[in-house]
């Protein structure tokens, strides 16, 4: 098999993973080729739009484990291939140098045994990293079930370590995933949690969840979010739409992945990490899932609507926060701007405060942005629904096709 | 009649006639390059003013580091006014000195900071999407025509990016290139350096079809989405970028 056949099988059968960036990491370049930039760099995007920064390949799609969702899975009959260490710090090399990458996204299918796969991916890097003197971007997948010391080795290469934690509830993973247990992953996530430092995993680490191959609502999905996030101090979650490659009875037989639950989650994820919301604020028994016609953070104003409008020019900065439309950004422009000078409507507007949600939501100086009058829970949400449709259909997103 | 200042072309000069123009209180109505074309009802007036070299050291002592960054993004953008825009900052700038970034209800102030977000945006666009291919001898090229006037800024990353390679840059539109020799790096325009290359090679198409092999199939049937793509990835770049151009 030729190299260019078996990137294109390896390639494929890692695409499924949605993690990409190449953020968190200030590795400088001594001697050998590369470096790593704190802010991440996007070097392509592909034709689903989502960015391409790293080489994100598989090992081998060989595996013995026999995942309901996962295209690798050993009872599907697939081409298989495996690389050897040697072709992918070629590739890699290749790659970096003319810039098409920013480093190596390597992850696998567990060859034999999970200790055997590690040392692999292990081995890989370390060539890599020692002999071809390489400082760019490493993102290594922790195989669960593999033993501490091969994560303590691995981790002390890479600049990010994960491990996928796949679905949020024990037992649907026990009914998808028979051979993964999530004691395995929390294992791994854990270690590196307690022995992260700028030499050991510097970007830190991050998990993927797959979304819509089962049962679960948005509640138990965010709940196990905000508890990865409290115990093990994750960079990121992923989410990752279930695109529906096997036909098995296990499996819900949908056409198109859930792109707008996905875009819901991302939003909420936004607000726990960095608008101080808990999940309790936005979902609950009740509303176990989330608004599809409008998002979580405009949701949650409407359902708190006695709370708003809030006056910009005195309100708290995580009032602010609270208001749609109102990112950390236009936040933090308005508190500095407020000291300097009154702020109108057409001030916000200048400082690039994006106002089609906001302004349902604010007074300047005692002014609404039409007549008082207008100010109704009922009215505002018609015009959310509305805007957000114009949106969506601006960008042809695909799950309105169906409707 | 409009009155026109002309400066050298370069940063320092025109800051030296944005602070000359200031301190002598002259009426002014634009400032252009020396190369410019002035058209019937202009006159044209040139200084011969000794250059101040700590001008700019001045500048990020009264204004601040970022200031001092912001307002050399604005002089590498293609904005057709920018030399005025930076006179009346710099006028405001010297009443507001560190705090001048705040004063956003000030147009200048505005219009500094979207100018130099723009420059600074399309020079981390091209960190990533700049392409560079190999020659005979390891040398490394690549070829951009950016909106703005970026190279240096590439130049910067990439010295320290490929620290150990040889690498040229050309910016197709200006016409200028950056050659890098392992310690450092000097941009010259292509009528002071010739440029003879040889393009074609084996080795350098073959690694080509593997990255569009990979580029072609990590992208997933099932959520494709040229539009977000465009967005992220706008086509006045695709002519040099090796994995999209065929799709041109």
């Amino acid at each position: 098999m030729d190299l260019q056949e078996k990137l294109k099988i390896l390639a494929d059968s890692a695409k499924y993973d949605a993690s990409c960036s190449s953020s968190g990491s200030n590795r400088k370049s001594k001697h050998g080729v590369g470096n790593t930039a704190l802010s991440g760099i996007c070097h392509s995007f592909a034709s689903d739009g989502r960015c391409i920064s790293l080489l994100k390949i598989l090992f081998t799609n060989c595996c013995i484990f026999d995942c309901k969702y996962c295209l690798n899975r050993r009872s599907n009959s697939i081409k298989r291939a495996i690389f050897t260490p040697e072709e992918v710090c070629s590739i890699t090399l290749n790659f970096y140098r003319r810039n098409y990458i920013e480093g190596l996204f390597l992850s696998s299918g567990i060859l034999k045994s999970p200790d055997y796969t590690m040392e692999l991916i292990i081995k890989t890097v370390s060539l890599l990293r020692h002999k071809y003197h390489f400082h760019g971007y490493i993102h290594a997948k922790a195989i669960p079930g593999s033993s501490q010391k091969l994560v303590k080795e691995l981790g002390l290469l890479v600049d990010r370590l994960s491990a996928n934690i796949e679905l949020p509830t024990e037992n649907e993973l026990k009914r998808l995933a028979p051979n993964k247990t999530s004691q395995n992953v929390s294992s791994i996530m854990n270690y590196v949690n307690q022995n992260q430092s700028k030499k050991y995993v510097p970007a830190g680490q991050s998990t993927q969840m797959i979304i819509g191959a089962t049962k679960e609502s948005d509640l138990d999905i965010m709940n196990k979010s905000a508890s990865l996030y409290r115990s093990f101090h994750l960079k990121r979650v992923f989410y990752s739409a279930y695109v529906p490659i096997n036909k098995d009875s296990y499996l819900p037989s949908i056409i198109c992945p859930p792109l707008t639950r996905e875009n819901r989650l991302y939003q909420a994820d936004w607000l726990l990490r960095f608008y101080h919301f808990q999940v309790k604020d936005l979902l609950d028994f009740k509303h176990p899932n989330f608004n599809t016609m409008i998002d979580p953070k405009a949701d949650w104003a409407l359902r708190h609507f006695d709370e708003f409008p809030k006056e910009i020019s005195t309100c708290s900065y995580y009032d602010l926060l609270k208001i749609p439309g109102i990112g950390v950004k236009s936040a933090k422009r308005i508190l500095t701007a407020r000291k300097h000078f009154t702020i109108h409507f057409e001030d916000l507007k200048r400082m690039g405060v994006v106002l089609k949600r906001a302004k349902y939501f604010i007074l300047c100086n005692g002014k609404y942005f039409i007549n008082h009058k207008w100010f109704q829970k009922e009215w505002i949400e018609k015009n959310l629904v509305l805007e957000e449709k114009i949106e969506k259909e601006e960008n042809n997103m695909e799950q309105l096709r169906l409707f | 009649m409009n009155h026109v200042y002309v400066y050298d072309g370069d940063y320092l000069s025109l800051l030296n006639t944005i602070f000359y123009l200031l301190k002598t209180n002259q009426k002014v109505e634009n400032i252009k390059p020396e190369n410019y074309s002035p058209t019937l009802f202009e006159n044209i007036i040139h200084f011969n003013i000794p250059k101040q070299d700590h001008l700019l050291d001045q500048i990020i002592q009264s204004f601040g580091i970022s200031v001092a960054r912001a307002m050399y993004y604005v002089f590498l953008s293609e904005e057709e006014k920018k030399e005025l825009l930076l006179y009346y900052f710099v006028y405001y700038a010297l009443k507001y000195r560190k705090k001048i970034m705040y004063q956003r209800n000030l147009k200048c102030v505005r219009e500094v900071l979207r100018i130099s977000n723009y420059v600074l945006h399309e020079s981390h666009k091209l960190k990533g999407f700049l392409r560079f291919q190999e020659l005979q001898n390891h040398l490394l090229y690549a070829e951009m025509s950016p909106t703005n006037d970026i190279l240096f800024l590439l130049s910067c990353h990439f010295s320290k990016r490929l620290k150990n390679e040889f690498w040229i840059i050309k910016d197709v539109k200006r016409k200028i290139i950056s050659i890098y020799d392992k310690k450092k790096f000097v941009i010259l325009s292509e009528r002071e350096f010739k440029l003879s290359l040889e393009k074609e090679n084996d080795q350098e198409k073959m690694i080509e079809d593997l990255w569009k092999t990979f580029y072609n199939t990590i992208g997933i049937q099932e959520r494709k989405n040229d539009r977000c793509r465009m967005n992220f990835m706008p086509k006045k770049y695709w002519k040099y970028i090796t994995e999209v151009r065929d799709e041109l």
